[in-house]
């Protein structure tokens, strides 16, 4: 099976600092669920910013969908962050953009007419619940419903890797639910789905999802599942 | 470059447009209005020197300084008499002594005209095509058979200085010119850089979503056209009231030197073509800006 990402012995450094990813080696498969834990500190942030293609590593070497992403020229960036959607910690919505422009953001850039965005934008506003609140600016919002905002614009163009950092941090265990079960509702159909999360509670709800542990920077694999081809995906009723 | 302009309205809400309401179309416009000062009045200069050399050029003065009063007037007649079976001269007109007097009596009184100076006689001259040195020098001896006392002068000689100093005039305006040009593009530098600034978050998020330097860039463009425009058209505005208003009071000057002094219609043309030439300059600046600015972001 084709790789969606493959890690080779990659290190980041920030400057001059101390590595803060250090000698990670791991293969991402389509369709996969993943967890990534770990505590406050222990690169979690770092690791989805080279999975989304924010930095690149100071050492090693890292392949996405296919392709090296290390070598990859800068002008083919944004082919490849147009298959990747990501959810923000800290939402980043676009203060002066209503909820509706948000979400349809990812769509207007990779150029869909706006005849063909007005129906998934609309479907999506319904489904995270904020079909009245389409013309609110984000500063107008709860922080639960700016992170379902920031969630639908990360999915709304069905990326083939969906990246969310701490994604239910602001909601509340019903939407937290909901918000999951989108998440796996794209994995089945095909998207690799890496979940960054405190909350251990989130594991149990998917059956099938693997886990990666960072600790000081270093992944541990406690599943042993990063080693072997995904399992099916089942959302535990 | 058009095509970037018109960017769909969806698009445009990405970076707001606050229109006038910042201080850039306003400083495009003040250093517009100046750049358009400065090119009105290099514009001016350079058709007057242009108008005034060409004809200058064509003319020629010449003197008979025979001291006999009786002689100098029979001279005059039949040297101006010579010169018009002359083949090349246009004209032949021989000064009025009364007009040489009086052009002579601020400085030496009337008195002193009458009695003791011998004014010379003068005999302007206007050729078809402004002459070269060797028709002068021919046209001068065969003069001198007439009137051995002469002197020839060409106006193009005794007027050089002026030009001289009109040309200085004119090379100064175009450095003025360029230097505000200089300065008009890093007005838009920098409020492109400020505007990047206040932006950057949302160009970053354009960015993680898979958004080009070029889309960005197109942004910017657009906003700096429309303020760059604007302004542009006030300071054009400006520019043409001050310009109409001191034509006006340099028309009802006594026609002399600064009568050639007007905004040729190529003037204005060129004028109106400065405001729409910095808003694309102004444009290829700030996508130059955006993108060098960008290229730093992975």
């Amino acid at each position: 099976m084709q790789s969606v990402v493959e890690f080779d012995n990659v290190g980041l450094r920030y400057g001059t600092g101390a590595e803060t990813l250090t000698d990670l080696s791991f293969t991402l498969y389509p369709g996969s669920f993943y967890f990534l834990t770990g505590a406050s500190g222990a690169g979690k942030t770092s690791l989805l910013k080279l999975l989304y293609l924010a930095h690149r590593p100071s050492r090693g070497a890292i392949r996405m969908f296919g392709h090296d992403a290390i070598t990859l020229p800068r002008d083919r960036l944004p082919g490849f962050r147009r298959r990747i959607g990501v959810v923000f910690q800290d939402f980043r919505l676009v203060q002066h953009l209503s909820t509706f422009d948000n979400i349809a953001l990812p769509l207007r850039i990779a150029g869909i007419l706006e005849k063909d965005l007005l129906s998934p934008v609309t479907e999506m506003l319904d489904w995270i619940g904020l079909t009245e609140r389409a013309d609110a600016r984000p500063a107008t919002l709860s922080g639960g419903e700016q992170q379902r905002v920031a969630i639908a614009r990360a999915v709304i163009g069905r990326p083939e890797m969906l990246v969310a950092d701490e994604p239910t941090g602001n909601v509340d265990p019903e939407m937290a639910r909901r918000l999951l079960q989108l998440f796996e509702a794209l994995n089945r159909l095909g998207t690799t789905v890496i979940v960054a999360t405190h909350d251990i509670h989130l594991l149990q709800e998917i059956e099938g999802a693997q886990m990666m542990r960072l600790d000081k920077g270093r992944l541990s694999d406690p599943t042993g599942s990063l080693r072997h081809p995904p399992r099916p995906l089942v959302l535990k009723n | 470059m058009l095509l970037d302009f018109a960017l769909p309205a969806h698009d445009r809400k990405l970076i707001p447009e606050g229109r006038l309401s910042g201080q850039t179309p306003w400083v495009i416009a003040i250093m517009l209005f100046l750049t358009l000062l400065v090119a009105a009045v290099g514009l001016s200069l350079f058709d007057a020197v242009q108008k005034g050399g060409e004809d200058l050029a064509q003319q020629a003065t010449l003197q008979i300084i025979e001291p006999d009063p009786v002689a100098r007037a029979a001279q005059k007649v039949e040297v101006s008499r010579i010169l018009r079976d002359v083949a090349g001269i246009a004209e032949v007109n021989p000064v009025p002594d009364g007009d040489v007097r009086n052009l002579l009596k601020p400085w030496l009184g009337n008195d002193v005209i009458d009695t003791d100076i011998p004014v010379p006689a003068l005999i302007d001259i206007r050729f078809k095509k402004a002459p070269d040195d060797a028709t002068l020098n021919a046209l001068k001896a065969r003069a001198q058979k007439m009137a051995p006392k002469i002197r020839l002068d060409s106006h193009s000689s005794w007027m050089a200085p002026f030009f001289q100093l009109m040309a200085s005039l004119i090379y100064l305006a175009v450095a003025i010119f360029i230097l505000l040009l200089i300065a008009t593009s890093a007005v838009v530098i920098l409020a492109v850089r400020s505007t990047l600034n206040t932006h950057r978050a949302t160009i970053e998020i354009m960015h993680m979503m898979g958004g080009t330097d070029l889309q960005a860039a197109r942004l910017f463009q657009r906003r700096v056209a429309l303020d760059a425009l604007l302004g542009g058209v006030i300071g054009f505005g400006a520019a043409a009231g001050v310009i109409l208003t001191l034509g006006g009071r340099i028309a009802a000057v006594e026609p002399g030197l600064l009568a050639g002094a007007s905004l040729p219609v190529y003037g204005w043309v060129a004028l109106a073509i400065i405001p729409l030439a910095v808003t694309g300059l102004a444009m290829l600046m700030a996508r130059w800006t955006v993108v060098s600015a960008l290229k730093k972001m992975l």
